[in-house]
């Protein structure tokens, strides 16, 4: 295909296994949206970066990404850095005709074929002040299909001392197997219209006090069966007593779909401890992906 | 359906002493305040909180996280069942099969939307005990002494399709053919007693949040007297507001509302279900960690 024929901010990916190794025959985009692809050692295991000009998307941006994984292909989609979503651009206002708060907004299908898995994961998204995004990300699996979607979310600038001042973060996670949904995660984060009649507002902040950035992994899969098993019995041995304030990271686990795989929630005070729990809960991805790849994700 | 007849029904179904299962839920009140919850998380508050702000705060965001969850869920449900019994053409118990399926659907995306186990597992035990309510408790009794019976038309009066309906529901969770997940349930338990839509709505908002003052109380957060005066003045402007922005959501699976099932990505509004409360999710889900528990969730 070539970059003519796709729309503005919209990207394709498509990758085989000739049983030789990996071939992408396609992997395009066009503005705001730029893919990167670095040659790997290992032959069966790719990277796409997804990567924004500028380092960030502004209100009105429209990205939209279709990727296929096919014959037992292993793609890993990454970004450099968090996808840092402005109001406007910097330095850029606002026409006065346009919408106060234009929407920025990001999609990814993603149809991932038997044998083959996929390994979702990007940096935090990062809303500045009044930001709007929403982001809709489908993914089609078959019954011998792996996945690890990672999904989450920080505070703001902390430096510039926002903490969860955004103006919304919406955010669909779709799950199907062989058709059948069997996992739609939906999480809307919005600071508007919190009041309620004669009570103080309760801000966004307020409810998601004292941590500053929010993950959610989806795994599903054989091949990261003994990831799930090792984190279910993590969780099985917690115990917990009462405490006299909440602890610096928090995580949960639950089973989806008969312990064929989970959801995973981690909140943390700190997004580098969000990462660094990450990094030791997946990893086992080490054997999948080859510790090349597996550090390029949580370095 | 006439304002008597509701305000009777409504007097029936805000009883605190119906056997509805809510009172060993808490909702992850109780894990909310193992993990360290109530304490004074803001930098620069004027006075400092105590138990009874705490409690606020918890079912503030609680209920805002469950009228976005849970809502577009009863009124689906309602209208689907509202939907069959005013439908006046003739009935046999095969007419049952559509609506049915369609009940599923519903039941089955709740399940898909709720990634929590201990919210799950509470549900559904809640959902059982409302039809188990519905039918033991709401179903017309066999007085055949004080009671006349209606001439045999032929066709299934109302309230015969209304129990028929939820037996056959009932079966289903038995068979575990479907969940039975309490905004479904809710759904059709208050549809099938005609209670308006609306209405439904706003009474399953107050019970969850009675239902949460009451684990408060038993948890020893708040005191029984400072539950009833939550409920007076602070529960009421809180339900008012979740309704007024979540009354209208929808699920998306009907065909009245399929605009909510396209994932509304370049659109300003939000009209589908979804989760406000990370947190609480988080919390939730860690209820069977804590060492001790009287609760369920």
């Amino acid at each position: 295909m070539t970059l003519s024929k796709i729309e503005q901010g919209h990207g394709r990916v498509v990758l085989r296994n000739d049983g030789s190794g990996n071939v992408f025959s396609e992997l395009a985009a066009t503005y705001p949206l730029k893919l990167l692809s670095p040659r790997l050692p290992s032959p069966d295991v790719s990277i796409v970066y997804m990567l924004s000009y500028g380092g960030g998307l502004v209100g009105g941006d429209r990205v939209r990404l279709d990727v296929e994984v096919h014959e037992r292909a292993r793609l890993v989609i990454l970004t450099q850095g968090s996808t840092k979503v402005f109001k406007t651009r910097p330095g850029q206002r606002l026409s006065s005709n346009s919408q106060a708060h234009p929407i920025t907004a990001q999609r990814l299908n993603v149809q991932v074929a038997a044998g083959s898995a996929l390994f979702l994961l990007p940096d935090p998204v990062t809303c500045f002040r009044d930001a709007k995004y929403h982001q809709a990300q489908s993914f089609h699996l078959s019954k011998d299909s792996s996945v690890v979607l990672l999904d989450w979310v920080t505070s703001g600038r902390k430096s510039l001392g926002e903490e969860w001042v955004f103006s919304r973060y919406h955010s669909l996670n779709e799950v199907y197997v062989d058709g059948r949904r069997i996992a739609k995660d939906a999480m809307l984060l919005e600071e508007a219209s919190r009041n309620a009649g004669p009570l103080n507002p309760r801000s966004l902040s307020e409810s998601l006090a004292p941590y500053s950035c929010y993950a959610n992994v989806i795994i599903y899969g054989s091949l990261i069966r003994e990831t799930t098993q090792s984190l279910s019995e993590a969780y099985g041995a917690i115990t917990v007593f009462k405490q006299h304030a909440p602890p610096p990271l928090l995580w949960s686990f639950s089973a989806i779909c008969n312990g064929e795989g989970c959801i995973v929630r981690v909140a943390a005070k700190e997004t580098e401890d969000v990462k660094n729990w990450l990094a030791k809960a997946l990893r086992d991805l080490e054997n999948v992906l080859g510790v090349d790849v597996y550090r390029r994700a949580f370095s | 359906m006439d304002s008597d007849h509701e305000a009777y029904v409504l007097l029936l179904l805000s009883d605190s002493n119906l056997p509805t299962g809510s009172f060993v839920a808490s909702a992850g009140l109780e894990s909310y305040v193992t993990h360290g919850f109530f304490t004074d998380l803001s930098a620069s508050s004027p006075s400092r909180p105590d138990k009874m702000d705490y409690t606020v705060n918890f079912l503030r965001d609680s209920l805002s996280t469950y009228a976005h969850s849970a809502l577009p869920f009863v009124l689906d449900t309602h209208r689907t069942i509202e939907e069959y019994l005013q439908d006046q053409t003739e009935h046999t118990a095969s007419d049952l099969d559509p609506v049915l399926s369609r009940v599923r659907e519903l039941d089955e995306l709740y399940e898909t939307m709720t990634l929590n186990h201990i919210t799950r597992r509470a549900s559904k035990s809640q959902g059982v005990a409302l039809l188990t309510l519905f039918s033991k408790g709401f179903s017309k009794p066999r007085l055949s002494r004080h009671l006349s019976v209606s001439s045999d038309s032929g066709l299934l009066d109302l309230e015969t399709r209304a129990t028929t309906l939820v037996d056959r529901l009932k079966l289903l969770v038995r068979r575990e053919e479907t969940h039975g997940h309490l905004p479904i349930c809710w759904g059709v338990l208050t549809a099938t007693l005609r209670l308006s839509p609306e209405r439904s709505q706003y009474l399953h908002m107050f019970l969850q949040s009675r239902s949460l003052l009451s684990s408060s109380v038993r948890l020893n957060t708040i005191g029984p007297y400072g539950a009833q005066q939550l409920l007076l003045h602070t529960v009421r402007p809180l339900v008012d507001a979740e309704m007024s922005r979540c009354k209208d959501l929808t699920t998306g699976l009907l065909a009245s509302s399929q605009n909510a099932e396209q994932d509304g990505l370049d659109d300003d509004a939000i009209r589908g279900p979804t989760m406000t409360w990370p947190l609480g999710e988080i919390l939730t889900a860690r209820h069977d960690l804590q060492h001790s528990r009287i609760f369920n969730s």
